[in-house]
């Protein structure tokens, strides 16, 4: 670097003001540089070196206790979203729970809409326990249509904790829907506002298709905020909220009469089949819709298709995940501690807003369950491919 | 609703509320002095204290910190030329200009003041907003939103005068950059040659930041000597209250501008505050002083990049939509809460709103007066050789860049930006058309597409209010054809020949290689984009397609009249000129401390880079080059544990 030195005369005459300015300071010795960058250097060096190992001493976390320890929440969306609200809510809370009492440090790891930072967790994490992954539906729909990009799989790691969430479908009074029969043999076909074909939309567009409802899509808004707003100006007719959104985007215009609510997406049970939603008791599920409009029991890979994303994308869609090799007392530990969150009363009453009413799973069984909604059978990739192909001409790569 | 609002006055006299309104107007405006950081940086750092605190308390915090970010982050646009956030670079335009003419005190006088105001009047309008606001937001459709983008766009051509094709070009340009990354319709990649990093699009401060603030160390790191005079105060705080008050139809415009760009979904703070500029531009009588310290264009912009904020809290709280990322955490916040925001909220939560509106009054007052105490110690800045603060000013907008997507990339975007925006600048192209184009890019082409497949054909254009867009743009340029015939007749000087004029002294290398290289570089860059974009679907490849040719219109017209003139001077023309050689040696060092960033993190990419620029470059005293790198490298040591900061990593962290 020194070497520029010479070259690095100031431009004369720069300005004509010099008359005004100091003299031009002197050059400094070559022996001055030298000495004072690499003294710095060295300590900069010496500080990198040493002090991670002093700042982050090799943790003991199969001991039954996270002492000492801090949980690293690898958040791979940015702040400020629902999932980082929810990831940080349960970190804090979650860490008050776990013997030992850790420190919490969220890092949010944006990029490639959630694939970057999933990918560099697969990659890299540590199996101490102590590196923990959020997992929301969007690592998880590239990952089921096999992006090339997704670098991760969930079959290779271990859920801790899982939280779900719900939704509705419903539409606007005004373009004469006033129940599910207004979905088919229309006129004109109902328009549906997206977000992005490849993302959480995915469920509601494999729903259709299984109802085989007259619906034609656009796509490209910002959010569904914006969609709820472009459905009460008229612009669209069809949307869909999840449930911590229904309070402030649907509950108001469905008692206006301005919109009608259709249906809920319903919710997994223990054996996989397709319940009501218990945030939304009184409204059929997209089954009972199939079973109104067709007059018969949905089955088939359509159904199996929905099914499987209902799972993902909402009964198991919010995660905290880590690495398949950690230590299994590790696990355990922190899958208890959730689960005494989960119980204690004055959690569920704080937590009522941030969860939307769905409890924290994370009993014994529930490894096993998620396991089996994780499992994504080849028929359903190529069913969902297939539909986004033809008719949404989007070619996942 | 009197009553609330007294009593959510008479609540913020609770010393426990009022030390949270004065910590988070405190935090705010430190954030707000570091390029890069904003409010994002301030909501973040500030979040993780609010848990467990009461509503009422965590919200002062907040909104302390919300009202006054964008006091602050004039602070560095004045005076170093380096934008605190993207916003603060419209306020730049004018502020660094007259900072330069040694009126620094002056300019940031009326930017508080103006910041200040533009916070009372949003919190005005926030609480007046109330009732209308849902009309409000119903009334703007896709295509109204469409037409805005387009306005803000066509604004580029209208602020650039005397050199129109050159900003247009800008524009254009911004605009492709915009779209690289993900397809808003068809979440397609675009120009990403894939890569998962550019899948993303460019990080918007790492942009702002290289463009302007990268571009002005570079052309300023040569000063080693520090202003021997005391800069002038012009005059005094009295003459520049009298000189503010003498502009007050410009600040209570742009304020409503700024609200009304804040209550609009997806308009965001940087364009309103452009749209502020542009209005007062638009309806100035005399437009010649503008960009070169007119107080009209710090005032209208900095009252509404204040008034944005509160705008941006109607949606929030009305419909939880937010419009930016601080308020998406506030959103956050009131969610654990067990607020819901929506229209319900005015009914079941009316004290709390009205505890935001006045704590955001307070804090724009507070705010206001911390910096309008300190303009004084502000302004010495300026007697720093600059080359001494450029120093520690590249660490420090490197790592603020590295916060929002926390990628070395976008330090590397910021870097090749920096080169880029150094020759725009020199060579006479406006940069402001370059960000605007840009941050407009993806909501001109989202909502085109939604106006065009939820729409009939061109019933549309139509709408009352799509009307009222369409003749704020074609008026202007009508009224400008007629003039220009009219100059025709008498044959005088036109318009045309402004950019020829000698006093231009910012831009040294117009008409020379430079600018012959800038042309290049644009032809080719639309040409480029032009030919990757062919392999699109349709859908994504029209807005694209169409940006570049008419890109391609016109900087061929650029590159044409660059040869020309090069064929017709024949003599030599400023080739390599000493300044030229200075920004690239810059440009170098830059480029090596990100490359020792990379290697070795950091830590230590500061404790080398910083010492060796102070003593090689600025040729600081040794005594100060050792105080100035070991303050650094304590506040780096220090920093991670006190704030949600990263440092970057390098190659050797992954191995200890």
């Amino acid at each position: 670097m020194t070497s520029q030195k010479s070259a690095l005369e100031p431009p004369l005459g720069l300005d004509d003001t010099a008359a005004s300015e100091l003299p031009e300071p002197p050059q400094h010795s070559r022996r001055t540089v030298l000495g004072a960058v690499a003294s710095f250097a060295v300590l900069g060096l010496a500080t990198t070196v040493l002090g991670e190992g002093l700042l982050n001493p090799p943790s003991s976390t199969e001991d039954g206790n996270f002492s000492g320890e801090t949980l690293e929440f690898l958040i791979p969306l940015a702040s400020g979203g629902g999932t980082d609200t929810w990831a940080r809510f349960i970190g804090t809370e979650l860490t008050n729970y776990i013997p030992g009492r850790p420190g919490f440090a969220p890092v949010n790891e944006p990029g490639g809409e959630g694939i970057s930072g999933t990918n560099k967790f697969a990659r890299s994490a540590t199996t101490d326990g102590t590196e923990i992954l959020v997992g929301t539906a969007s690592t998880v729909v590239p990952w089921v249509l096999g992006r090339s990009a997704v670098k991760y799989s969930f079959e290779d790691l271990k859920p801790v904790v899982v939280n779900g969430t719900g939704g509705v479908i419903y539409a606007r009074t005004e373009a004469g829907v006033n129940g599910i029969g207004d979905l088919v043999n229309r006129d004109k076909p109902l328009e549906f506002g997206g977000i992005s074909a490849t993302g959480l939309d995915i469920t509601t567009l494999v729903a259709f298709d299984l109802l085989e409802a007259d619906v034609t899509s656009t796509f490209g808004f910002e959010g569904r905020g914006p969609v709820n707003l472009a459905l009460q100006r008229g612009e669209i007719d069809l949307d869909y909220q999840t449930t911590s959104a229904y309070g402030s985007a649907v509950e108001g215009i469905a008692k206006e009469g301005k919109a009608t609510v259709l249906m809920s997406f319903g919710q997994l049970d223990g054996s996989g089949e397709v319940v009501r939603d218990p945030n939304f008791p009184e409204v059929p599920t997209v089954a009972e819709a199939y079973e109104q409009l067709h007059g018969k029991k949905p089955s088939g890979e359509k159904f199996e298709a929905y099914k499987t994303l209902l799972g993902l994308t909402y009964t198991y869609q919010k995660g905290l995940w880590v690495p398949q090799e950690t230590a299994d007392k590790a696990v355990t530990l922190l899958r208890e501690s959730s689960e005494k969150l989960g119980a204690d009363k004055e959690f569920q009453t704080k937590a009522a807003k941030v969860l939307g009413g769905y409890p924290l799973v994370a009993d014994a069984d529930m490894a096993d369950r998620v396991r089996d909604a994780y499992t994504v059978s080849s028929s359903v990739r190529s069913y969902v491919k297939e539909l986004l192909e033809s008719k949404y001409n989007i070619h996942v790569e | 609703m009197l009553d609330s609002a007294m009593a959510a006055l008479a609540s913020l006299a609770d010393p426990s509320l009022l030390l949270m309104l004065l910590i988070g107007t405190v935090a705010g405006l430190v954030m707000g002095l570091i390029p890069g950081l904003g409010g994002t940086g301030a909501v973040a750092i500030l979040l993780p204290i609010t848990f467990g605190m009461e509503p009422p308390q965590a919200l002062a915090l907040l909104i302390g910190a919300l009202a006054v970010v964008h006091t602050s982050d004039t602070v560095s646009a004045v005076l170093l030329g380096a934008p605190g956030s993207a916003s603060a670079s419209v306020t730049m335009l004018d502020g660094y200009a007259m900072a330069k003419q040694g009126k620094a005190a002056r300019a940031l006088t009326l930017a508080f003041l103006s910041s200040m105001a533009g916070g009372i009047i949003g919190a005005i309008g926030l609480t007046l907003a109330i009732p209308l606001a849902r009309p409000l937001v119903l009334s703007f459709a896709s295509p109204e939103l469409f037409m805005l983008t387009v306005l803000g766009v066509a604004l580029a051509a209208v602020l650039s005068r005397g050199n129109i094709i050159k900003g247009v070009s800008a524009g254009l340009l911004g605009l492709v950059l915009g779209m690289v990354g993900t397809s808003p319709t068809t979440a397609e990649e675009r120009f990403t040659f894939g890569s998962l990093f550019l899948g993303d699009g460019l990080s918007l401060v790492a942009v702002a930041l290289g463009i302007f603030g990268l571009a002005e160390i570079a052309s300023r790191a040569s000063q080693r000597r520090g202003q021997k005079e005391n800069i002038t105060l012009g005059g005094g705080w009295g003459q520049g209250i009298r000189e503010w008050l003498s502009h007050w139809t410009q600040v209570i415009r742009g304020a409503l501008i700024g609200i009304w760009a804040g209550v609009l979904p997806g308009v965001g703070a940087t364009a309103g505050t452009w749209l502020a500029y542009g209005q007062a531009v638009a309806t100035a009588k005399d437009k010649r002083k503008f960009g070169k310290g007119d107080p009209r264009g710090i005032v209208g912009p900095e009252s509404a990049n204040n008034s944005v904020e509160a705008g941006d809290l109607i949606p929030t709280l009305l419909f939880g939509i937010p419009g930016g990322v601080p308020s998406a955490m506030l959103l956050g916040m009131l969610l654990t809460y067990g607020i819901q925001p929506g229209p319900s909220i005015i009914t079941e939560h009316l004290d709390l709103m009205y505890l935001i509106v006045w704590s955001f009054a307070i804090a724009s007052i507070l705010g206001a007066l911390f910096c309008f105490l300190s303009v004084k110690q502000l302004a010495k800045l300026t007697k720093v050789p600059f080359a001494v603060l450029a120093a520690g000013l590249v660490a420090v907008m490197l790592l603020g860049s590295f916060q929002e997507g926390g990628q070395l990339g976008d330090l590397w975007v910021m870097i090749i930006l920096g080169v880029f925006g150094w020759l725009l600048k020199s060579t006479g192209f406006p940069r402001a058309p370059f960000l605007i184009g840009f941050v407009l890019a993806i909501p001109l082409e989202r909502y085109y597409f939604l106006t065009d497949s939820l729409y009939n054909g061109l019933d549309w254009m139509a709408r009352p209010g799509v009307l009222v867009f369409l003749a704020i743009l074609v008026l202007p340029i009508l009224w400008a054809f007629i003039k220009f015939i009219r100059a025709r007749r008498n044959t005088n000087l036109d318009d045309g020949h402004r950019n020829e004029r000698p006093e231009d002294d910012e831009s040294p290398l117009k008409n020379s290689v430079w600018s012959l290289t800038a042309a290049g570089i644009f032809a080719v860059a639309f040409a480029a984009a032009l030919i990757s974009s062919a392999s699109f679907s349709p859908e994504a490849r029209l807005v694209p397609q169409l940006v570049s040719i008419g890109g391609l219109v016109f900087s061929g017209i650029l590159l044409f009249t660059e040869i020309r003139t090069r064929v017709r001077a024949r003599t030599a023309s400023t080739g390599w000129t000493l300044d030229a050689g200075f920004a690239m040696k810059t440009f170098l060092w830059m480029t090596a401390f990100l490359a020792l960033t990379a290697a070795f993190g950091y830590l230590i990419a500061v404790t080398v880079f910083i010492p060796a620029f102070l003593l090689i470059v600025a040729r600081a005293r040794l005594k100060v080059a050792i105080i100035y790198t070991a303050a650094l490298y304590i506040v780096l040591l220090a920093l991670p544990s006190l704030l949600p900061i990263d440092l970057p990593q390098g190659w050797l962290n992954t191995l200890v």
